[in-house]
Parts: structure tokens; sequence; C-alpha cells
């Protein structure tokens, strides 16, 4: 699948929502724990080898579960392969715990949520939509139910 | 670089609803005629099919940070164009099939960034706040004048809670069609200063912590705390965060203040 790659290296450099050096160890078997710059931007995963200033890869956060997998360490899944964990060590628990915290806020889906919650509940105790003022409340990201069918009947 | 291709490809096909479908010509990027293609767009991310039944996408282009253009074309008319802030960036130049249209996709891609919706987002957590704050104010004095006969004047109550000149979420296109330049904070200069984007709006929150989960009852409005930035998506235990229960409690809270409040003021009629 094509994307635009120099565009999302461009992104990697921005400032980043969070940054660290972590361990990384990939879902692959035999994939050993390799020390890496980890930034958070937007709902993307960056990931660096230390001292270099491409990073080797990204991870969209996007359909995916942070799990605690013990006191330093989390995990990352895309539900399409669950078995697959990308794994990542911590050097103290609060950064573990931050770090999931942040990646679990860190997609746009979990945003539109919030962005419904906030829409409904000033519209029910105020009776006003607050994004009328905007002209923004018919933007299809924005509704409460799209009520939109899946796209493609699952497959077998 | 690598990327979680399966994933992402995963994401477009799934059913979470997508922001906009439909057809668009886009242009190719050796071959220079424009091919018809199925988009998907899904947040910040444009996927392109071959045909709308088509299981896999060709392809996606990452939204974050673009700018979205109208453009002159020989060919095509409803010609826009999506670019990027970087050096060599491309341009990705695409046709509609009608003027309704192509206005429709011009709108829909320069807010599909995850930049905008965070913007919305905080904005919108900070207009619940000072509702939450009107409402438990006007429950305070409304139980002081409980006793007094005068009728109380129209309060403004919860509604209108105003809003500060937040022009950024406006609609750039009811002035005119124009190129997001660099005036715009909504797609296009994000990256000039991302963090500026989400430190203006903070700048103005005076609220520090969430939610009134322990104030219930205390009835006294909180002294405004001095602004701070508050960290990008660091917001912990905050009442957005699925983590903690403030949230279910505070709703909670709030819907049983809304109705015991509904009730004094019908009395005080």
């Amino acid at each position: 699948m094509r994307f635009n790659e120099k565009e999302l290296i461009f992104l990697s450099r921005q400032p980043s929502d969070r940054s660290a050096e972590l361990g990384m160890r990939g879902p692959k078997r035999g994939d050993v724990v390799k020390r890496r710059l980890v930034k958070l931007i937007v709902n993307f995963l960056f990931y660096f080898r230390t001292d270099e200033e491409e990073p080797i890869g990204a991870l969209l956060l996007e359909q995916c579960r942070v799990e605690r997998e013990d006191e330093l360490v989390f995990s990352i899944v895309f539900l399409d392969e669950a078995e697959r964990k990308y794994l990542f060590e911590c050097d103290s628990r609060t950064q573990c715990v931050e770090w999931i915290d942040a990646i679990m806020k860190s997609s746009y889906e979990f945003m539109r949520k919030n962005l419904i919650f906030y829409r409904t509940e000033i519209h029910r105790l105020t009776g006003k939509d607050p994004l009328e003022q905007y002209g923004i409340s018919d933007e299809t990201r924005f509704q409460v139910n799209t009520g939109l069918p899946p796209l493609h009947p699952p497959l077998p | 670089m690598k990327l979680n291709e399966r994933s992402v490809a995963h994401y477009a096909t799934c059913n979470s609803p997508p922001d906009k479908t439909g057809i668009l010509f886009k242009k190719g990027e050796r071959n220079t005629a424009y091919h018809r293609r199925w988009f998907i767009l899904k947040g910040n991310m444009l996927f392109y099919f071959e045909e709308k039944e088509s299981r896999e996408p060709i392809g996606v282009i990452v939204l974050e940070g673009c700018t979205v253009e109208l453009c002159e074309s020989e060919s095509e008319e409803f010609a826009f164009a999506i670019k990027f802030d970087c050096t060599k960036a491309k341009m990705y130049k695409m046709a509609a099939e009608s003027q309704a249209a192509m206005e429709s996709w011009v709108k829909a891609l320069s807010r599909a960034s995850f930049d905008y919706m965070r913007l919305v987002v905080k904005e919108l957590e900070r207009q619940l706040e000072e509702v939450q704050e009107e409402a438990r104010s006007l429950q305070i004095k409304n139980k002081q004048k409980k006793h007094q006969p005068q009728v109380q004047a129209a309060t403004p109550g919860f509604r209108g809670a105003s809003v500060t000149g937040f022009s950024q979420l406006r609609n750039p296109l009811e002035e005119e069609l124009p190129s997001l330049g660099s005036s715009s904070r909504e797609n296009g200069v994000s990256w000039n200063k991302p963090q500026s984007v989400v430190n203006g709006i903070s700048e103005g929150w005076a609220w520090e912590g969430e939610g009134d989960c322990s104030g219930k009852g205390d009835g006294f409005r909180r002294p405004p705390i001095p602004p701070r930035r508050k960290t990008v998506g660091g917001l912990l235990g905050s009442p957005v965060s699925p983590g903690t229960d403030c949230f279910s409690k505070l709703h909670d809270w709030y819907g049983k203040e809304v109705a015991e409040l509904r009730i004094e003021w019908l009395q005080g009629q």
C-alpha cells in the first residue's frame, strides 16, 4: 500500500506530545529488545535508532489496544492481528503508566468519542449545540451517530 | 520507513464510520493522467481504492499538516490540491465530479487533522466546564434568595455560555475558498507551531483539576487559578480519561444538580 513517506518523516520531526528512550521489541518471533527513541505525535508512534534523525518506522495508533504487561512494560496490539504484540520497556512505573495513558488518548477515534460526549452534554444542559456557532455542526465527523453501514462485509 | 500497513489498511475498511467517501480523480504520479478512484476519509487518513468494491486500498495520504487549495487545471474542472509544507513535498492534485462535491471534499479535508479535532475537543471541554460553573453559582444564588420575595431577574442561567473569539474553528470557506495559508491554524500551519495551537487555548483556561467529584455541595466558586500550560495529551485523570470513574460520577452528579436547579427555578417563577 502506498503512503506519503516524505510527509510522514517530516511529521516525525515535529515537536512530540511525548518522547523517550524505551526498550522496544517487535512482534515477530525472534525479535529482541532494542533501545529506541520513541516519539508520540498525533496518532502516530514513531521509533528511531537513538542516534538517527530518520525514523525506522511508524505505528498508526488506530484500532489498537494498549495494555500493561508488567510493572515497567506495556504492549500495543492491533485489533486485526491481536497475536502480534509490540512491547515497550520503561524505566519506571510512572513512565509506564503515563505512556499507556498518552497512547490511549492518541487515537482520532478516542477524541471523536469525547467530542460527541461534550457536544451532547452541553446540548443537554443548555439546549444549544455548541458547534453551531462555528458552522461545523453538520460535519460527519462530529455526528453522534453517523448510522453508516459497514463498508464491506466482514471477510470470512 | 516501515509502517504497520496491514493494520492501517484494516482501519480503512473496518466498520468505524468514515468521515467521507466518494469518487475523485487523482492525478497520477508518473503518468499525468487523472485516474478515477474511490476515496475514503477516516480521521486524518485519506485512503484510495481502485473502485468502491475493492477490499484493499491502493494507497493512503496522511493528511496531518496539509493544506487544501483550489487549483486551476487545464484538463479538469473542479480541481483542488492537497499540499504539504515540507521541502520537496508532493502535491496531490485531485478533481471532483461537481462543484458541490469539490467544495464538500475541500471542506472535509481541510478539517481532517488530528490537531484540529484536538482543538475542538479542548474547546468543548472548556465550554462544558464554564456551563457547569455557571450552574453551580446559579444554584448558590438561588439558595440564598430562596426566602426573599423578589423575583429573580431573567437569569442568563447557563444558556449562552459565551465563547470568546474562537475564530480558528470557523469555516474558512465562508469567506472565500482560499488557500488555507499561513494565517489559518486549522490544518495548514500546525507544523510550524503545533504546540502553540493547543497552548493558545490553554492560556485561557483557569481550571486546574477536573470536575467536582469532591466539591459537591460546598457551594463555593473556586477562585481561578492562573492559567497554565497543560501538556498535550497529558491530562492525567481528567474527566476525559476512561481510566478514572470521576467521569461518570461527574455526569451523574451534574444531572442531579440540574434537576434540582430546574425545580427551584420553576418554583421561583
